[in-house]
């Protein structure tokens, strides 16, 4: 046999499975719900309100054609609160306002929400910085929706449930999460608060950290007085918001600069490409501050890195071993299974690797390393990109005890397991992961 | 000499005049002393003008369990008393921690705080008055002096307060979601009252303290529906009760093993 049938075999194979992986792909995505595990669930009758494009039917109460003023007449009567507004919009005020049927649509039977290529008609230069934000991956504004609904434990658990994730999620799919409606300001979206809804909280605490650093401060001081009809460029605002430092020049996408990215992996700074990152974004202090400076704080968020990391491996390490030894309870088949569950085999369920899902279904050394992978760290990250070093400290403080606990409950079990009586044996606790209201629940509503 | 059309008219506009200055106070709450005023001497002059709204205080949980008076969120001085109510500031100086922070990170929290400059909380709490609403504007909707936002008044009154702004179809939508959401937070509060009740007879300060876990994130389930944080609904909530679940279980294999133990150590 000759090299060139080889060649022709191997490449043939090679086509055979991308194939069959495209249509698996394909085939996956075709179910009730969406992305790659659309088949393992079917939406919550909200969910058309996050995710219109998927999922959203227009209502039938009403039928009729109406244009601009005639769907004014009507609903000043009914949402008085939404017609104020848009009043009061710049869509109202210019010279051919934008009325409601531009973006609603005008058949009251098969009227839409307006999604991002809706506004893009009109805003195509934000529109299109906005889709370009794909090309950076994770995390991205564009990609959030997809994110949400392909993480595993979005499928597995009750959709009512995981409304609460595709609140923030429809980033992606709807502009009024900044700008919110029938306003659609562009002076709010750019305010720091116009952020926090989604960035707060324990895994991206960007709202303290900011509100905690100097720049916060000074905004929190004297923001009421400074003119937000002015654009996000050197020498307009005193200190940097959020959307100053991440969306310079108003661009609308945060990822072109985006270097130490989430922070739930780990990232090497010094690679060629993260040089030429770190040169923007000491640019970009630089519109205020020294280079030098900008530098040395950038260095130090290097460090904190670093420091987090060798923390987080070393209770990765001490977690891989309990699992490898089989000292983790429960053990991958001693709880429920997630719905596409057969096909892959949830072992990643637990620490590492990653998974966002590990918060539930899991030991409870898993949730102490989660809450320290996703909380603590993450603080600590946020606190040290937006300068508030007590956030660091606390956020360390916190990983440092964690690690310790874990480290002892660790030994303990190893100890145990050399010396004592397995307590597996007993059947109260082989089901005890497996039973319960919510549990049950849990199995048979995705 | 003046002629009798013109005394006639002076005459009238004199009457008219007093008459004004005697109805002004009837008329206008403005030319009400301004005060200080003490919660007795507001309810007393209130009880005859405003009788039902002094009613509706008294039967509320401010007046029953809280003693929170008129002057607790009017003020003590008459002008302004009802800015002074309506603003978010004022039900935040009661109302602190996780209830106060699911609104103000909520994006009606958001707005308000943006604009409250622009619209300064002069407007009656109506429909249509304010863009986005404050504390006030849902729990004491149009001047309701009882929560409008309390259970007992009703799915309609919420429907008809969100609805003045989203559409009917939306507003019914999101409460519908929000009560599921509710639900699977008490399967999962009651998932874990079981498992503490059933399996140990004294409960440990741990087992204890993992109950009192779930009934606080339980509650930031609801402030989270509530006010629409998805925060709150979700990393103070849903997971955070999930975590409590995990810990719950873990503290009963630790129970199960030192019973284990002791008995193979009497054997």
């Amino acid at each position: 046999m000759g090299y060139r049938t080889l060649a022709a075999t191997l490449s043939g194979v090679a086509v055979f499975t991308l194939s069959v992986s495209a249509a698996y792909v394909i085939w996956s995505k075709g179910g009730n719900g969406s992305g790659l595990y659309s088949r393992h669930w079917s939406p919550d009758s909200v969910q058309g309100y996050w995710d219109p494009d998927n999922f959203y039917q227009p209502s039938k109460s009403v039928e009729g054609v109406f244009e601009a003023t005639l769907c004014i007449q009507c609903h000043e009567g009914i949402t008085p609160g939404i017609v104020n507004d848009w009043r009061a919009s710049r869509h109202a005020r210019i010279d051919e306002p934008v009325y409601c049927n531009d973006c609603h649509g005008s058949n009251h039977q098969q009227l839409h929400l307006p999604t991002p290529v809706v506004c893009g008609n009109c805003h195509e230069k934000q529109h299109g910085e906005f889709r370009d934000e794909a090309r950076y991956g994770f995390p991205s504004h564009v990609l959030a929706m997809e994110r949400a609904v392909d993480a595993p434990h979005f499928a597995d658990k009750p959709k009512a449930e995981v409304q609460s994730c595709v609140q923030c999620h429809s980033v992606a799919t709807k502009c009024d999460s900044c700008h919110t409606r029938h306003r659609f300001s562009a002076a709010e979206a750019r305010h720091p608060e116009a952020c926090i809804t989604c960035h707060s909280g324990p895994p991206h605490p960007d709202d303290e950290s900011y509100f905690a650093s100097a720049h916060g401060k000074i905004y929190r001081a004297e923001g009421k007085d400074w003119d937000w009809s002015k654009k996000l460029v050197k020498g307009n605002y005193k200190a940097p918001t959020c959307a100053y430092c991440h969306m310079d020049e108003g661009r609308h996408q945060v990822a072109h600069k985006s270097l130490w990215k989430f922070g739930l992996r780990e990232v090497n700074p010094h690679t060629s490409k993260n040089q030429l990152l770190r040169e923007q974004w000491i640019e970009l202090c630089s519109d205020c501050h020294e280079a030098k400076k900008a530098a040395q704080w950038l260095s130090e968020l290097d460090r904190e890195r670093k420091s987090a990391w060798a923390k987080l491996y070393r209770a990765e390490d001490v977690l891989k071993n309990l699992r490898s030894n089989d000292l983790l309870r429960p053990a991958a088949d001693e709880r429920p299974d997630y719905p596409m569950g057969s096909f892959w085999r949830m072992e990643r369920i637990g620490f590492f690797e990653g998974q966002a899902s590990a918060f539930y279904n899991v030991s409870a050394l898993e949730r102490d390393y989660f809450e320290m992978w996703y909380f603590d760290n993450l603080g600590a990250y946020k606190s040290a990109a937006h300068g508030n070093p007590q956030g660091v400290d606390e956020g360390h403080r916190r990983m440092a005890a964690t690690l310790e606990r874990i480290e002892t409950k660790a030994q303990i079990l190893r100890h145990r397991s050399e010396t004592e009586q397995s307590v597996i044996a007993n059947p109260a606790v082989t089901d005890l992961w497996m039973k319960g209201k919510y549990t049950d629940f849990n199995r048979t509503h995705n | 000499m003046q002629s009798i059309e013109t005394m006639r008219a002076k005459v009238g506009m004199c009457i008219m005049f007093m008459l004004t200055l005697w109805l002004t106070p009837l008329l206008s709450e403005t030319q009400v002393d301004n005060g200080p005023f003490i919660d007795s001497e507001c309810i007393a002059c209130h009880t005859e003008r405003n009788p039902k709204l002094i009613e509706q205080w008294h039967s509320g949980r401010h007046a029953i369990t809280h003693d929170v008076g008129c002057i607790s969120c009017h003020g003590d001085q008459h002008d302004d008393s009802n800015i002074k109510a309506r603003s978010d500031h004022t039900c935040k100086g009661c109302h602190e921690g996780a209830v106060s922070h699911s609104y103000t990170t909520s994006k009606h929290g958001v707005i308000n705080h943006l604009e409250e400059t622009e619209h300064g909380w002069r407007q009656p709490l109506q429909r249509g008055n304010y863009r986005s609403p404050g504390c006030s504007y849902c729990h004491f909707h149009d001047a309701s002096h009882q929560d409008t936002m309390a259970q007992e008044r009703g799915p309609e009154m919420r429907q008809w307060i969100c609805s003045g702004c989203h559409s009917p179809r939306y507003v019914r939508e999101q409460l519908a979601n929000g009560e599921r959401q509710l639900e699977i937070a008490d399967l999962k509060v009651s998932e874990g009252e079981r498992l503490v009740t059933t399996a140990a007879e004294d409960q440990s300060n741990t087992q204890r303290a993992l109950r009192q876990n779930l009934i606080r994130h339980r509650k930031n389930v609801l402030y989270g529906v509530g006010h629409q944080s998805p925060d709150y609904q979700w990393w103070h909530g849903q997971p955070a009760l999930d975590g409590d679940l995990i810990r719950i279980r873990d503290s009963l294999l630790q129970t199960y093993q030192q019973q284990l133990l002791s008995n193979s150590s009497k054997e």
